[in-house]
């Protein structure tokens, strides 16, 4: 580990500082020299690492004689920079003769039994092993004996493939497998030259992380299953992008080709994925391109859609909207992206006055000024890398790696690199999830409760906190102090009374305790804490859809105004307006991208209302349940076919672009949205998405600082807003 | 100069494995007087024996004890090395079997001299018999309070245990053998400059003492006689007595003590010379550089003599050869089993020793090409200092010296596809190493 | 409530479970005890490591099966699964071969009817060729097992499958328990001598 004390360097006869234990790959890179390497990754343990041996330089360390001289003794072995901490005075070369040899010799012995087959390899044109040959390695072979003969292709999971005669036993998969997703479901078997990569019994790699390990490969050993024979790098274009698979915000590179998405990749954000994705994103975005995608807009005829131009489908909208005026709602917007979200609730609020829109799917509506006067703000993550400063994380009621992905890596790390320690608090039927990324495997204390006891379990949260005096009574409101001793409590309280809550804590509330009626109430005790530790604690309730936090911020609530401001009047929430739409007090009812009929907590409500509600609109991509009930159909932009903003999970404003032009005849939510404001006299003056967005940051005082230039970078994370009416109860 | 027998001066007395027979040769005395000394002292009466690694490096003991002496205070362990792999060699292994205490001895010295109070002896799995002695030993010690929670009553807790591979020479390696003694992989460790040393970070990231099972069963004798006396045997920057296992085209091969600086002349004559006409010998083991005939002569059974002969003294391992040996062959099953033992995780040495490996199989099958002798000398250059431990550098250096003495049977094997010396040359070979 | 292990009920008996746990109690961390719980599943289980020993070796000591595999087959001494019952090894390396290795080799492929590789078709024999065995002065060296033989001609290799048919230990458990044994040690004793041992010892 690099600490802050700095040495004195010299590489290549150029003097530099770097901090002392820094490792020399890393120094050089400092200074533009670039040292070959196929095993070393930054983010992957240094332990089982310095196995390639391609990274080897020549070292000198200064030695103090007896009389007080210090003369530089070089290290009769060259070293490997990969591994090699520098120290104050140390002298490194990394293009001497014998490096240069040193280097050819590794590659040799790496080719000897490679196959050798680039041509029709998926990695070709952006193989490190096939780079580093052209610039260092040996020009012809002289091994003429048999290769190495392995069974090609072995499928290692639902999304990889092995291919062991390419492998080059870098150890990174195993590495990443081990240290960072933490499943450690991937091995060596045997020595020597017999050493092979594998799962346990080559049976299948369950992670919900296995694709990463295609970016780290060096080799083609390791390959996308969807991707395989699909294209070569070289005929890709790539457009940077943010992952609309869950509400994590993952950094990715679109790699497309002719109009469709060929495949995903992670770019690096260091605060948010670092360079990880997920399985569910790198290789579930795949309906962008799908032939499933709604191509023109339809509009219902008898029980069939015929397709119809826009201006069709747009005057029979406006119409319907003009006669339903305040007795409108709007339901979903958490797949759409900030932009469209703030044209349309622009719409609803001041175009047709209704203040009925909702994006939640359930089973609890408590209002949001409720719930911020509870949690002390609006419950987002705050900050995923801020994760790694905890001493303390208290995993309630989620399995997080399904539900928040990327989060679950940064708690694992907080554990695996800072000693954090890990608790959870888990309903029973999480004690096996089916997959291998459970916490439950780092936990210190894995706690389960009965879906009956979840609310005690909260509180037995609470008064171990209170019993480890964490915080005191006087410091908790006095409603909530009053119930300490009547508040259900459950076995939860025994398992929870070995252990610490060393601040600072996290807690992260998941979806067992957020989909439930209970909500509120499991919230109430967390929430208490989390107020009277201030910052030294920070609960969480994070968002699961791509931009559930941007629809929460931007008003898709009944109550709520963009920014977090209670609204002047409230409207419907969710289950209102489908009760009001099916009884027809609602006339016109706009569904936004969310499948409702099915991601409803109650499926069968919201289809029977839906199915009895007078005119639905609906706006979205895909003709899934809901869409097929609607009456007009607007087919919207894929986040690969336009340019806008998502809030992720810890409210970071992240810019997407657009990388193709649709192929379809598609449009931006916003763009429907202020059409047909304009159709209804109230024209308002946007003509690309960036004018939205620069109203955004005017109007809406969280979203001050979310200008172009500073989305560029890491993302923005938007200001967390100032509650006037939330005051201590 | 003759035998010097100071290890294994008893080797033949009944009963020398039981404490009974141990202590009437003043056995576990050296203990007694560790005991009653400063930790430092004790440092320093093998630091005065100038004792050296006995395990194939030669480093000097001390060094390795004040080291991990010096440490903070805190949890720290003592590992001796009883993994004998290295071909040709098999003096830990009678020690064991025939004078267990002895190693057992030394053991809880170094415990004591560098304060450490676990101890475990990783022995190969292999070896159950010496292993059972050395467990029956062990059990006498508790039984009779040379182990345990006050050691000969002095108040010193040390606990050894005993830890069996499962068959890997890499094992013998320190670091690798500490991987392999946590439960993993027989795979080496990170070492300076790149981490500390085992004394620093060692087993589960605690200062760690590890010595060879022969440096060890010197330590008693060193205590008892003092390192002076110790001292006075061998020569200048060699000191004490080695046990060298001969065999091979020997006529009385085993075990032979001698002081260190022996003329390797000498070493042939004890063992009662060779059988048949001396061709080479590899005096080390067969990680070392094989020596032809025609520059034993004046060879000294030392380390620096052995180095500017061109070859090491190594463990000890010393293999006689005679005119009917095809030096091919030999390397042939040399290179075999280097590429079987490589633990697969560096690149030179996996690839490496296994393409030479395929080399001399398809040399041996007839199909030799002129090239190939400068090839094996390029591929061991690849090898050696570019591993990641010591292993890939042991499997370049005999098989390139071989080349470089002995290039005339290489280039009659590539030339008529047959041995040099006739079919009846030795050694003899089942078959393709990896058909 | 903490998650109780859900442990499918595996093949190690009780006084081998209770072996692990003494051999366990040897190191700082559970892990350490790899190699020798590895044996003892290999008694445990007939003298093979199969998956189901390697899955109960992962469950006991708490470890990612792929890893204990990975440890399994990294060394040369574990059975995992091709083996006879009677598993011979020659040692083939530098001493032995220029002694004759090869020709004991081949008098046991003669007698055995099987090459170096091969199982008997009953399953009785196996023969393997091993690397120094590190008893150089007895070459030819043969082991079977947690047994040495030393000097073994091509002449006296009838002598030798006699004897290994005489004992009744059979490779793969014999070894394994023998390897094990030797882990367990007298440390409890030490406690009567000083005098904190539980009463029930005096
Ligand atoms: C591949 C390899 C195998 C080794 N095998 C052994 C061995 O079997 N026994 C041993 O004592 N040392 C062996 N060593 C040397 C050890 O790494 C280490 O130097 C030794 O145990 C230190 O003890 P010493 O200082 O008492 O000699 C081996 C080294 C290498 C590189
Ligand atoms: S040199 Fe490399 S492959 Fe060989 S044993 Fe050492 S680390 Fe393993
Ligand atoms: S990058 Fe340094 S050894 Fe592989």
């Amino acid at each position: 580990m690099p600490d802050s004390q700095l040495v004195n360097i010299v590489i290549n006869g150029r003097p530099l500082t770097v901090p002392k234990g820094e490792m020399i790959i890393e120094a050089a890179r400092r200074i533009g020299i670039e040292i070959p390497h196929f095993c070393y990754h930054p983010r992957l343990s240094k332990e089982t690492g310095a196995n390639c041996r391609m990274c080897l330089v020549e070292v000198s360390m200064p030695r103090r004689g007896p009389d007080g001289t210090v003369t530089l003794a070089k290290m009769p072995k060259p070293q490997t920079s990969c591994s090699l901490p520098a120290d104050e005075g140390m002298v490194i070369e990394t293009e001497t003769p014998a490096i240069v040899e040193a280097r050819r010799g590794i590659l040799e012995f790496l080719l000897i039994n490679h196959p050798l087959d680039c041509p029709i390899c998926d990695r070709g044109g952006e193989c490190p092993l096939q780079n580093n040959t052209l610039h260092y390695g040996p020009p012809t072979t002289r091994f003429v004996e048999e290769k190495r003969h392995l069974p090609k292709a072995y499928p290692l999971s639902q999304h990889v493939v092995l291919d062991r005669e390419r492998c080059i036993h870098c150890a990174r998969c195993t590495r990443f497998a081990a240290d960072i997703s933490g499943d450690a479901q991937l091995g060596f078997l045997k020595r020597g030259a017999d050493m092979e990569v594998s799962a346990y019994h080559e049976t299948e790699f369950t992670s919900l992380f296995s694709g990463n390990v295609i970016e780290l490969c060096p080799v083609g050993a390791l390959l996308s299953r969807d991707y395989r024979f699909r294209a070569r790098p070289w005929d890709l274009a790539t457009q940077k992008s943010i992952c609309t698979e869950c509400s994590n915000g993952c950094n990715i590179k679109l790699d497309h080709r002719a109009g469709k998405l060929v495949r995903v990749n992670a770019r690096v954000n260091e605060v948010v994925n670092e360079e990880w994705t997920c399985d569910r994103g790198k290789f579930g975005m795949g309906h962008i391109s799908s032939e499933d995608r709604i191509r023109r807009p339809l509009i219902r005829e008898g029980d069939a859609f015929r397709e119809a131009t826009w201006e069709e489908a747009l005057s029979l909208v406006e119409q319907r909207l003009r006669e339903a005026g305040a007795s409108t709602a709007f339901l979903g917007g958490s797949l759409s992206s900030n932009e469209d979200l703030y044209v349309l609730q622009r719409l609803w609020r001041e175009v047709l006055g209704s203040p009925h829109l909702d994006h939640r799917m359930g089973p609890s509506f408590a209002r949001n000024v409720d719930r911020i006067r509870v949690l002390g703000h609006t419950g987002v993550v705050r900050s995923i890398s801020d994760l790694e400063k905890k001493r303390t994380i208290v995993v309630f009621g989620s399995d997080l790696a399904v539900e928040q992905p990327i989060v679950y890596l940064r708690v694992r790390k907080a554990w695996n690199r800072h000693d954090a320690r890990v608790i959870e608090i888990q309903p029973a039927s999480l004690r096996s999830p089916g997959h291998s990324n459970r916490v439950a495997d780092f936990a210190s204390v894995s706690a389960r409760y009965d879906p009956a006891e979840r609310v005690g379990a909260a509180w037995d949260l609470l008064r171990t906190a209170v019993e480890q005096r964490l915080v005191e009574n006087s410091a908790l409101p006095n409603m909530v102090v009053g119930k300490l001793d009547t508040a259900p409590t459950c076995s939860v309280i025994s398992a929870l009374s070995s252990i610490l809550l060393e601040p600072p804590v996290a807690v992260l509330v998941g979806a067992d305790a957020v989909r439930s009626m209970d909500m509120m109430d499991v919230l109430e005790p967390l929430g208490a804490l989390a107020q009277a530790l201030g910052d030294a604690w920070t609960i969480a309730v994070p968002a699961s859809k791509v931009n559930e936090q941007g629809a929460r911020d931007l008003g898709i609530l009944p109550d709520t105004v963009p920014g977090g401001s209670p609204s002047a009047t409230f409207g419907f929430n969710s289950h209102e307006i489908l009760e009001s739409a099916g009884k027809g007090n609602v006339s016109v009812l706009w569904v936004s991208g969310l499948d409702v009929a099915q991601e409803y907590h109650d499926p069968a409500f919201a289809a029977r209302n839906l199915e009895q509600a007078p005119f639905v609109v609906f706006s979205g991509m895909h003709l899934h349940a809901t869409a097929r009930m609607a009456n007009v159909v607007l087919p919207v932009c894929s986040v690969a076919e336009c340019d806008g903003t998502y809030t992720n999970v810890e409210g970071r404003v992240q810019r997407f672009y657009k990388a193709y032009e649709p192929s379809l005849d598609v449009r931006e939510e916003w763009r429907i949205a202020s059409n047909l404001a304009a159709r209804l006299g109230c024209p308002m003056a946007y003509v690309t998405w960036r004018d939205v967005l620069a109203e955004i940051a005017a109007k809406v005082p969280i979203h001050r600082g979310c200008t172009p230039d500073r989305l560029a970078g890491e993302g923005v994370l938007r200001e967390e807003p100032v509650l006037t009416g939330a005051t201590k109860p | 100069m003759g035998e010097r027998l100071v290890l294994l001066e008893h080797r033949n007395l009944p009963g020398a494995d039981t404490l009974a027979v141990y202590e009437s040769i003043s056995g576990y005395e050296g203990l007694r007087k560790a005991l009653v000394m400063e930790p430092r002292a004790v440092i320093e009466e093998i630091k005065k024996s100038g004792l050296q690694g006995r395990g194939g490096a030669g480093f000097p003991t001390w060094i390795k004890w004040q080291g991990v002496l010096s440490n903070p205070p805190g949890e720290r362990y003592v590992i001796c090395n009883a993994d004998e792999g290295e071909p040709g060699t098999f003096k830990d292994r009678e020690l064991m079997l025939r004078l267990p205490h002895m190693v057992v001895e030394g053991i809880i010295i170094a415990g004591y001299a560098t304060q450490a109070h676990t101890g475990y002896i990783y022995i190969r799995g292999e070896f159950t018999e010496p292993a059972r002695a050395v467990r029956r030993a062990i059990d006498e010690a508790y039984e009779e309070g040379y182990l345990g929670d006050s050691v000969a009553g002095s108040g010193f807790r040390f606990d050894l245990n005993v830890h069996l591979g499962a068959g890997s020479y890499e094992c013998g390696e320190e670091t690798a053998l500490m991987s392999s003694l946590m439960g993993e992989r027989g795979q080496p460790r990170a070492k300076p400059p790149h981490a500390p040393l085992p004394v620093v970070a060692g087993l589960w990231s605690k200062p760690t003492l590890i010595n060879n099972v022969e440096t060890y069963a010197c330590v008693p004798h060193i205590l008892r006689r003092g390192g002076e006396w110790y001292a006075s045997m061998g020569t200048e920057r060699a000191k004490g007595t080695k046990i060298f296992s001969v065999s091979g085209h020997i006529r009385k091969p085993g075990n032979y003590e001698i002081e260190l600086g022996t003329p390797l002349m000498e070493l042939i004559e004890l063992a009662g010379g060779v059988d048949g006409q001396l061709k080479a010998v590899i005096p080390g083991g067969s990680s070392v550089p094989i020596l032809p005939a025609s520059r034993c002569a004046d060879v000294k059974l030392d380390y620096d003599s052995c180095r500017a002969a061109g070859t090491m003294l190594g463990s000890g391992g010393f293999m006689v050869f005679n005119e009917t040996t095809d030096i091919v062959k030999l390397m042939a099953v040399t290179a075999r089993f280097y590429a079987h033992e490589s633990c697969g995780k560096c690149t030179p040495c996996r690839e490496g020793t296994r393409w030479m490996s395929k080399i001399f199989d398809r040399i041996l099958r007839g199909n030799g090409r002129p090239e190939d002798p400068d090839l094996l000398i390029s591929i061991c250059n690849n090898i050696d200092g570019r591993s990641y431990c010591p292993l890939g550098d042991a499997a370049a250096w005999p098989i390139r010296a071989s080349v470089q003495h002995f290039r005339h049977e290489y280039e009659y094997w590539i030339q008529h596809g047959e041995s040099p010396l006739g079919p009846h040359s030795v050694p003899r070979l089942t078959r393709d190493s990896h058909a | 409530m903490t998650v109780a292990s859900e442990y499918k009920k595996g093949r190690f008996s009780e006084a081998a479970l209770k072996e692990l746990e003494e051999i366990a109690s040897h190191y700082p961390e559970r892990k350490a005890a790899m190699l020798p719980a590895l044996w003892i599943a290999q008694r445990e289980y007939g003298g093979q490591l199969t998956a189901e020993a390697i899955e109960e070796v992962a469950r006991l000591l708490g470890r990612p099966t792929v890893e204990v595999e990975g440890v399994a087959s990294f060394y040369t001494m574990y059975n995992l699964g091709k083996r006879g019952k009677r598993h011979l090894e020659v040692c083939t390396c530098l001493t032995c071969a220029v002694l004759g290795a090869s020709e004991v080799v081949r008098k046991l492929e003669e007698r055995l009817g099987i090459e170096v590789g091969q199982t008997t078709a009953d399953g009785e024999f196996s023969l393997a060729e091993a690397e120094c065995l590190n008893w150089c002065e007895a070459g030819t060296v043969v082991q079977v097992g947690s047994k040495y033989f030393g000097n073994v001609t091509p002449e006296n290799v009838d002598q030798l499958l006699e004897e290994v048919l005489r004992t009744e230990e059979t490779t793969g458990v014999g070894q394994a328990d023998t390897v094990v044994k030797v882990h367990l040690g007298r440390r409890r004793e030490r406690a009567r001598h000083t005098g904190e041992g539980d009463s029930t010892n005096g």
